[in-house]
C-alpha cells in the first residue's frame, strides 16, 4: 500500500472524499472520568447565563450536548475544501536521516492552511454560525496573531465584521500577523486597551504592561457584550477542540492509507486545541494498540510542572464560567515569550483530566531549547515551523534519539500546528537573544 | 406510565408553605418529591435555586425537623438532595439521621464528579437509605454503564450544566445517547423547559424533574401557582 500512495500534498482525488471527515468527534463520552461541569461562582451574577449573551447559540449548543459525533454542516466542509483541507501527512524523511534514528517520523502538516496554522478550523464554523443567526460582528482575542488572523480570514468569507484584542507583547513583536488580519479586513487593538472597563483598569495600574490572553479574552468579551455583538474563543473550550478534531480524524485516515500505526503521538499545548484536535480520536477511538501521547508545553509558562488542577477563570476579569482545569492561575502574566500562543494560563478541561489520569505525558522547553528543534527541522525539512509548533519538534527529536538508543522503531507522529514564516523577525531576535549567552 | 419528579427547597418559602406545597404536589399528581437541603455552596444550581438556598438559611430553620414533618405529610417517595462536598466529613451520621427519619433515598450530584475515585465507598456508606444517582452528559459512557442500575428509584441525568438556565441543548440527542446505557428508570431534569417535556420522554426517558419552574411558580403565586402548573405538567407527561 505504501507504495501506491505516500502521503503529499497531491493526494489523488479519490481519496480526498475518504480522507475528508463528515463528522466532528468530541472525545468527552470517552473519557476516564467525568468532565467537571462548568461552575457559577459562588458571588455574583451568573456567568453560566452570560454565556449565552457571548457566544454563538449554536456553540453553545455544541458545547452542552455531548455527543460522540456530531455532523460537520455542508457549508462548512465545503470551506474546508476551499481552505485546504485535508491538510497534508508528510514523512520527515531528512529529519530521521539527519538524527539517524530507527524511527519513522510523520507529521501532519496545518501550516498549509491560509493563515498558517490550524486555528481556521474552529474560526470558520463559529463565525458560519454567528452569522446564520444574524450577528454582523464577532470579536476575539489574539496572541502570536494566529488565532486572530484565522478569525479575520473567517469573518472575509462570511461577510462579517470582526475586532481583534492583540496581546500588547505580541501587538508589538509581530506587525506582520496584524497586517495580515487588517489585510483581510479585521481590526485589530493592541491590549490591555482602553475600549473596555478591564482595559482601562489594567492600563491604569501599569501603563506598560505587555497584557495577557486572559486580559484580551476578557476585552473581548466585555466589547462583545457592550455592543450586542458575539465573541468567538480560540482555544480551551471542549466545543473548539471538537471542531479541531478534523485534524486527527484525517490524519487517521491518511496513516490507514499507507498501512501505518503510531506508536507515539505529539502535539504542542497552549490553551489545548491542535493537541486535542490531533490526538483526541486516537485516544478515543483507537483502542486496539497501545499508543503514547505526549503534550510539549513552554517551560516559561509551567502549567504541567507548577500549576495546579482546580476550578479557576478562563479568562481575566473572571466573565466566563470556573472551569475545572490545569491552571497557573488567571492573573498569571506570562513572561514575553515569542510563542506568543502558548502563553495562557489555563488548559482545557478534557486535557487536564488526560494528564491527571496519566493518559497523556507532558514536556516543558525553554525558548532556548525551541529555537534549536526549530532551526534543525528548517535545515532538514525545510518548514520554518511557528515557535509554538517547534516545542512538538523539540519534544519529536528527543523521543526520536531516545528511540536510537534503544534501537526501537518507532512511528512518531506529530502535529505541526503552524509555520513560522512570519514568526521569522523572531527568531531573529531569539537568536540574538541566545546565542550571545 | 411516565413519572414526574418535583424538587422543593426544604422550607421554602416559608415552613408552613412548604408543608401545602408538598401535599399540593402530591394530589396533583407528582410520583416522586426531591427535597433539597441548602447547601453552602450550591455548585451545580442556577440562580433561582440558589435564592431559594439564601431566602431559607436568613430564616434559619431546623433542616431535620422540616424532613420529619414533610414524611409525616406525604406518603409518594421522598428523595433528599444534597452535596457530598457538605457532608464528607460526618457522612455516616448524616445518613443515620436520614434513615431515622424514614427518607426513600439520597441524591448527591457531586458524588460522581468529585469524588468519582471513592463513590463505591460512600455508596456502601449509604445502603441503609439506598443512592439515586445523578449523572450527566459530560460523564463517560462507560461510567453512566456502570452506575445506571445501581441507582436506588431511578436514575437522574441532568441535561444542563446547571439548574434554571435555559443553555440551549439538545434533549434529544443527549438523551438518546445514554438511553440504551441505561438498565433503570431513567428521568431527565436540569433547566426543563414546558418545550423540553415531550422531546425527553419521546426519545425513551422514563419521567422528568422539574425545580426551577416550580421555584418560579412559588414566588409567582404559592401554592395555587404550582398545583396549576404541575397538573399541566401531568398532563403533558401522559398524553406523549
Ligand atoms: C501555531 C500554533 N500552535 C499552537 C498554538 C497553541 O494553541 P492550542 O494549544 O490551542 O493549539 C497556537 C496558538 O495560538 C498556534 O498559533
Amino acid at each position: 500500500m505504501r507504495d501506491k500512495y505516500e502521503p503529499m500534498v497531491n493526494t489523488l482525488n479519490k481519496y480526498l472524499d475518504e480522507i475528508l471527515p463528515n463528522y466532528w468527534y468530541n472525545i468527552v463520552p470517552d473519557l476516564p472520568k467525568p468532565l467537571p461541569p462548568p461552575i457559577d461562582p459562588p458571588e455574583n451574577s451568573s456567568r453560566i447565563e452570560l454565556l449565552q449573551q457571548i457566544l454563538p447559540k449554536e456553540i453553545l449548543k455544541q458545547q452542552f450536548t455531548i455527543d460522540r459525533f456530531v455532523k460537520i454542516p455542508d457549508e462548512v466542509k465545503e470551506k474546508y475544501g476551499v481552505l485546504g483541507r485535508p491538510t497534508p501527512l508528510y514523512r520527515a524523511k531528512a529529519l530521521e536521516r539527519f538524527l539517524d534514528t530507527p524511527a519513522t517520523i510523520y507529521f501532519k502538516f496545518e501550516g498549509a492552511l491560509p493563515t498558517g496554522s490550524h486555528k481556521v478550523n474552529t474560526a470558520v464554523p463559529q463565525v458560519f454560525y454567528a452569522h446564520t443567526e444574524g450577528v454582523d460582528h464577532v470579536t476575539t482575542e489574539t496572541g502570536a496573531g494566529q488565532w486572530g488572523a484565522a478569525v479575520a480570514l473567517a469573518a472575509a468569507l462570511y461577510g462579517v465584521k470582526a475586532t481583534v484584542f492583540m496581546v500588547k507583547a505580541s501587538y508589538d513583536q509581530k506587525p506582520g500577523r496584524r497586517a495580515l488580519m487588517e489585510f483581510y479586513g479585521a481590526e485589530v487593538v493592541a491590549s490591555p486597551s482602553k475600549l473596555t472597563k478591564i482595559g482601562v483598569e489594567i492600563v491604569e495600574r501599569n501603563p506598560r504592561h505587555p497584557g495577557s490572553l486572559g486580559i484580551a479574552i476578557s476585552e473581548a468579551i466585555e466589547y462583545a457584550l457592550e455592543n450586542g455583538y458575539r465573541y468567538v474563543m480560540g482555544s480551551v473550550l471542549d466545543v473548539v477542540l471538537m471542531h479541531q478534531s478534523v485534524i486527527g480524524l484525517e490524519t487517521m485516515k491518511q496513516l490507514e492509507l499507507i498501512g501505518e500505526e503510531p506508536d507515539v503521538l505529539v502535539a504542542c499545548v497552549g490553551g489545548g486545541s491542535n493537541f486535542g484536535g490531533f490526538v483526541y480520536p486516537f485516544i478515543g477511538l483507537k483502542s486496539s494498540k497501545k499508543m503514547e501521547f505526549v503534550a510539549a508545553a513552554s517551560a516559561e509558562v509551567p502549567k504541567f510542572s507548577k500549576g495546579w488542577y482546580k476550578y479557576d477563570y478562563p479568562d481575566t476579569a473572571g466573565l466566563l464560567p470556573l472551569l475545572k482545569m490545569i491552571t497557573l492561575g488567571k492573573d498569571f502574566v506570562p513572561p514575553p515569550i515569542y510563542s506568543g500562543g502558548l502563553r495562557y494560563h489555563g488548559l482545557a478541561p478534557s486535557l487536564s483530566i488526560l494528564i491527571a489520569e496519566g493518559i497523556v505525558k507532558w514536556v516543558e522547553y525553554k525558548e532556548s531549547d525551541i529555537l534549536e528543534a526549530a532551526r534543525i527541522f528548517a535545515k532538514t525539512q525545510g518548514i520554518v515551523p511557528a515557535p509554538e509548533s517547534a516545542h512538538a519538534i523539540k519534544a519529536v527529536i528527543d523521543i526520536a534519539l531516545q528511540a536510537k538508543k534503544n534501537s526501537e522503531k518507532k512511528v512518531i507522529v506529530f502535529n505541526l500546528s503552524g509555520h513560522g514564516l512570519l514568526d521569522i523577525e523572531n527568531y531573529r531576535s531569539m537568536m540574538l537573544r541566545y546565542q550571545k549567552q | 406510565m411516565k413519572l414526574l419528579t418535583a424538587y422543593f427547597t426544604l422550607g421554602y418559602p416559608s415552613p408552613s408553605m412548604f408543608t401545602k406545597l408538598l401535599k399540593a404536589a402530591e394530589d396533583s399528581g407528582v410520583d416522586i418529591v426531591e427535597l433539597g437541603i441548602p447547601p453552602r455552596f450550591a455548585k451545580y444550581d442556577g440562580p433561582l435555586i440558589r435564592r431559594s438556598y439564601e431566602h431559607v438559611n436568613r430564616l434559619g430553620m431546623d433542616h431535620w425537623q422540616l424532613l420529619k414533618e414533610a414524611r409525616r405529610s406525604i406518603s409518594i417517595p421522598i428523595v433528599v438532595l444534597t452535596y457530598l462536598e457538605e457532608w464528607v466529613k460526618n457522612f455516616t451520621s448524616f445518613v443515620d439521621k436520614v434513615h431515622e427519619i424514614g427518607v426513600d433515598s439520597i441524591l448527591l450530584p457531586d458524588l460522581l464528579i468529585d469524588y468519582v475515585d471513592v463513590f463505591e465507598e460512600y455508596f456502601e456508606n449509604a445502603k441503609r437509605v439506598g443512592l439515586t444517582l445523578f449523572t450527566s452528559p459530560s460523564m463517560p459512557d462507560k461510567l453512566i454503564m456502570r452506575v445506571s442500575s445501581l441507582s436506588k428509584l431511578f436514575l437522574y441525568y441532568g441535561i444542563r450544566p446547571t439548574t434554571g438556565v435555559p443553555i440551549p441543548v439538545d434533549p434529544t440527542t443527549l438523551v438518546r445517547r445514554i438511553r440504551s446505557l441505561v438498565k433503570n428508570k431513567l428521568i431527565v431534569g436540569f433547566g426543563l423547559s414546558l418545550n423540553d417535556i415531550a422531546d425527553v420522554l419521546k426519545a425513551g426517558a422514563d419521567g422528568i424533574a422539574v425545580g426551577s419552574v416550580l421555584i418560579q411558580a412559588i414566588n409567582d403565586g404559592g401554592v395555587e401557582s404550582v398545583t396549576k402548573l404541575l397538573k399541566e405538567l401531568r398532563g403533558v407527561i401522559d398524553g406523549v
